[in-house]
């Protein structure tokens, strides 16, 4: 499909709530190549916790190199962003949801700032060094490749940075 | 996200997942589920509205202590563009503060 089509048809996903339950219910992928977990328990109080974001918004920094979105599978690869980011440094590549919202306002699929001010209040421990950036709507190889290889690895790098919670946000 | 998700609480670090579909995260569940009926693109709320974003973002957090078995999801109870938030807090950033809350 040429990225106008998917880009108008993202406009039509973001408006009409009804629209992507009944895409989910027909189409979504019930990959089991990953199998649902039981709980890890956070080791301290969220007001001591350390906390990162991962998203499947589409958000990278300006310099990184954009998503692929002329695969039509999507891209699994991910974007590291720096927890000191500015805001105005980070873009969005997605043509699968309408993001003319966060484009204006990078917290409503990414609340960095929001998460900053909750640890400036005294709920939150601390921003994690590092977040990241993937994009969801990913098809065959590239759902295989999220789950075999992308996904684990997202997970060591909470790991080696020692965080204690991790939020997980749609586009 | 939900295959994320799974992967990192594998790791054993605990994680919330936000969604704003219920289909997709009933048919792929994350660890922990926090489902907000807004829009796909504004899933935190609408730009600027820091207060909103604050309160979706504190209630997902918080349910790291509220949810005690794997897969299950609790619904939070915004309504979009029809509910009022608690006074946003420690907005330092003058951008921010430019964008406003409704408060």
């Amino acid at each position: 499909m040429p990225r106008w089509w998917n880009q108008l048809q993202s406009v039509a996903y973001s408006r009409l709530r009804w629209l992507p339950e009944w895409y989910a219910r027909t189409r979504a992928s019930r990959s089991e190549d990953v199998p649902l977990p039981p709980l890890a328990d956070l080791r301290v109080p969220l007001a001591d916790a350390q906390v990162a974001i991962v998203t499947a918004g589409g958000v990278h920094l300006a310099n990184q190199t954009p998503f692929d979105m002329q695969d039509a599978e999507g891209d699994a690869s991910f974007r590291i962003i720096p927890g000191d980011v500015g805001v105005h440094d980070l873009r969005i590549t997605h043509d699968y949801y309408d993001h003319s919202a966060a484009d204006r306002d990078v917290n409503c699929v990414f609340p960095i700032e929001r998460l900053r001010e909750l640890v400036v209040a005294g709920e939150v421990g601390a921003v994690g060094p590092r977040h990241v950036g993937m994009m969801g709507h990913l098809l065959g190889a590239q759902a295989a490749t999220l789950a075999r290889d992308i996904a684990p690895a997202v997970a060591d790098i909470f790991q080696a940075d020692d965080v204690d919670l991790v939020l997980a946000t749609p586009g | 996200m939900g295959l994320v998700a799974r992967a990192i609480e594998r790791a054993g670090i605990p994680t919330v997942t936000l969604s704003v579909v219920r289909s997709m995260t009933d048919a792929l569940p994350a660890p922990r589920n926090v489902f907000v009926r807004f829009r796909l693109g504004q899933v935190l709320g609408e730009p600027g509205h820091v207060d909103q974003q604050q309160a979706v973002l504190r209630d997902t957090l918080h349910a790291v202590d509220r949810i005690a078995q794997t897969g299950a999801v609790i619904d939070l109870p915004y309504r979009w563009k029809r509910d009022t938030y608690p006074l946003s807090v420690g907005v330092t950033s003058g951008a921010t503060a430019q964008q406003g809350g409704r408060t």
